[in-house]
């Protein structure tokens, strides 16, 4: 434990203190019965478009945007500003079917999107493959946060002396068994509650960093300019340019196509992450949907600002020289804000990117686990399970997803964490023909979606598997080249799902081959009742609030 | 089945240059972004921000606003007396009878 700032340390112990208070007392916030999935996994669903907005933002806004995306910002250059196009472009796209899905499934009280496809296709099948892709696109999502929890905690220096890997990470299983077990007792009011107190973190060290650190590195313009030379250098290794500074037409690795492709595909998938559409469930109307869409742009300034914290990485020496020295992109930020700001600073700018990661782990290990309750255990093995017994079981499944991410965040290459997040994309993005495609059709053939996401999904894993890159020789990217173009390779894949998808529909519709059943119907999707459906109680239940 | 489905359409068909409208919003929107020849070069400079860095920050608020108008015109649409309105109230009527039964939905 050399090296510990000890101011940084305490601020950083004394935020991580209050944060885990307010988790367990989120429990007794609109107390309701906890022993019902509609509570603990939903909130209740009566959340308004104020809290909405934290929760969506809590989702939304992880170590991705604090760790991962200036990562590959300072590695290499422009390409790592698709993340910003990404945040801007995901509202117009979202704006144009999340509204529906919300209507429909507070019309059918469904809970997960498997819910929404088990009740368009009457297909338990499909449903199944909805849930599976779910819960294993989340993991490496969690994974990427363990790996920004980390990247903090090492420049702390807490545990990184030791050689042992167990003692070395040991604060990393200490934030997480925390973040276990008040997931485990408060459900989605612990994250909706701390959502609150991290946000405020984060827009005061960002706002701070961003007018404070510019005036010690000689202004923006010696920022952009130190990095557009840097970056045109040519790197001794690869024998190429180190990275783009604007995204050119012909280049290896951050080319126009890749850039708009990672963009597009990253877009499209967000709101396909059950813990997206999770948190958009717990809404109380159609309109706090719809007026966050419009307010959710606010935190991609944010994203656009803490992006640039890349260039400020490349434009400090002694940053720069840190990073190369541990070999980490993912530091690039933990080492600017520890190099520049006085450490009772560092400290809350720190507190603020571990709270930033743990609610948004929290609530994808929810989703995954109402994923697995509602649509596997409940469908396949145990119909008359009562909400008692569901809601133990979802506590106990996000503690088993939790476990499952610790995994990727232990097996796969760390060069660019940003990769845990685009893998999880392919495989999510194999979704968007029958979740998107069934809000507004039923003309899809239930067995045709089923072929098409195979393919889609097969596809995307081989081609991933496949990327090697100097320091890796699988999973190293997102992107490969295609008929000539570099391109994110979960567009490729749900392309060929699409296709594979329409033709099968054809042929199937031409033998006549059974549709199944479709419980919903066509005015649902723009419904806006005010009530939240009355959960159908298998069996007694125990609902206390007659 | 046929009948609401009818219903639905109705208010896109009662207002064509409205929801056409409402399209193109939205859109644009996702255009601006998508298409990065658009913005992808140094010049012009606004400060000592290159034109890529600048634009991605001004199209934010831009977004949001085209986001709104087209939320606004959406309200228009659904004006009590058109399809959207009854078509809401007829839903929380057909909850029950989904629930009851939906084999027959074919």
């Amino acid at each position: 434990m050399s090296g510990v700032n000890v101011t940084t340390f305490t601020i950083v112990i004394i935020l991580f203190v209050v944060v885990t208070g307010v988790g367990f007392a989120a429990a007794r916030w609109r107390r309701a019965d906890m022993m019902n999935l509609d509570e603990w996994g939903l909130g209740g669903r009566g959340f308004g478009t104020f809290i909405t907005w934290f929760l969506l933002g809590g989702d939304l806004y992880t170590a991705y945007t604090f760790i991962a995306v200036p990562a590959l910002v300072f590695g290499s250059g422009s390409i790592g500003f698709y993340a910003v196009a990404y945040t801007i472009m995901v509202f117009p796209i979202v704006f144009i079917f999340l509204p529906r899905l919300w209507s429909v499934s507070r019309v059918h009280g469904y809970v997960t999107p498997a819910d929404f496809i088990r009740g368009r296709y009457g297909s338990r099948g499909l449903a199944l493959a909805a849930a599976f892709t779910g819960i294993l696109a989340l993991m490496p999502y969690i994974a990427l946060q363990l790996v920004g929890i980390q990247a903090v905690l090492t420049v702390m220096g807490v545990g990184a002396s030791s050689s042992n890997s167990f003692v070395k990470d040991l604060p990393l299983f200490i934030a997480f068994l925390v973040l276990a077990i008040f997931t485990y007792v408060s459900g989605l009011r612990a994250p909706a509650m701390i959502a609150f107190i991290k946000d405020t973190l984060i827009y005061v060290f960002v706002l701070v960093a961003v007018f404070y650190i510019p005036t010690r590195l000689g202004g923006w313009g010696h920022i952009f300019g130190f990095a557009q030379a840097h970056f045109a250098a040519i790197s001794p290794v690869t024998k190429k340019p180190l990275g783009t500074f604007v995204p050119v037409a012909q280049s290896i690795g951050s080319t126009r196509l890749d850039f708009a492709s990672l963009a597009l595909g990253s877009a499209v998938a967000l709101f396909l992450y059950p813990h997206a559409i999770t948190g958009t469930l717990a809404a109380k109307r159609r309109g706090a949907v719809k007026r966050n869409m419009i307010y959710l742009p606010l935190y991609s300034v944010l994203l656009a600002l803490i992006a640039l914290f890349g260039y400020m990485a490349v434009a400090d020496p002694v940053t720069a020289a840190n990073v190369k020295k541990a070999g980490n992109a993912q530091l690039a930020v933990p080492y600017l804000f520890q190099h520049m700001f006085p450490s009772w600073f560092t400290g809350v700018a720190f507190a603020g990117i571990i709270i930033g990661a743990l609610v948004p782990a929290a609530i994808m290990s929810i989703a995954a686990a109402n994923l697995f309750t509602k649509n596997v255990f409940v469908e396949f093995f145990k119909q008359d399970a009562s909400p008692a017994l569901q809601t133990r079981m979802s506590q106990w499944v996000s503690l088993v997803v939790k476990l499952g991410a610790l995994l990727f965040a232990v097996e796969l290459p760390h060069t660019f964490s940003i990769n845990l997040q685009l893998l999880g994309g392919i495989w999510i993005l194999q979704l968007a023909p029958m979740l998107i495609g069934g809000l507004f059709t039923r003309w899809f053939h239930r067995w045709a979606l089923l072929a098409g996401w195979l393919a889609g999904m097969l596809f995307g894993t081989i081609a991933a598997y496949n990327v090697s890159s100097v320091t890796a020789s699988h999973w190293a990217g997102s992107s490969d080249i295609e008929f000539g173009h570099t391109i994110y390779i979960g567009l490729t894949a749900v392309l060929l799902n699409l296709v594979v998808a329409v033709v099968l529909t054809l042929i199937l519709k031409a033998v006549r081959a059974p549709e199944g059943a479709d419980e919903t119907l066509p005015e649902q999707y723009l419904a806006d009742p005010d009530q939240a459906p009355v959960p159908v109680p298998a069996g007694a239940g125990a609902r206390l609030d007659g | 089945m046929t009948q609401a489905t009818i219903r639905s359409r109705s208010a896109i068909a009662a207002h064509p240059i409205t929801s056409t409208a409402i399209a193109l919003l939205v859109a644009v929107d996702i255009f601006l972004v998508l298409w990065v020849p658009l913005y992808s070069r140094l010049t012009p400079k606004w400060g000592d921000f290159p034109f890529f860095y600048w634009y991605l920050l001004i199209i934010m608020p831009v977004s949001s606003l085209l986001l709104w108008i087209a939320a606004l015109l959406q309200k228009r649409l659904a004006r009590p007396g058109t399809g959207r309105a009854s078509g809401a109230v007829l839903a929380e009527g057909t909850v029950r009878s989904v629930e009851a039964g939906s084999e027959d939905g074919q």
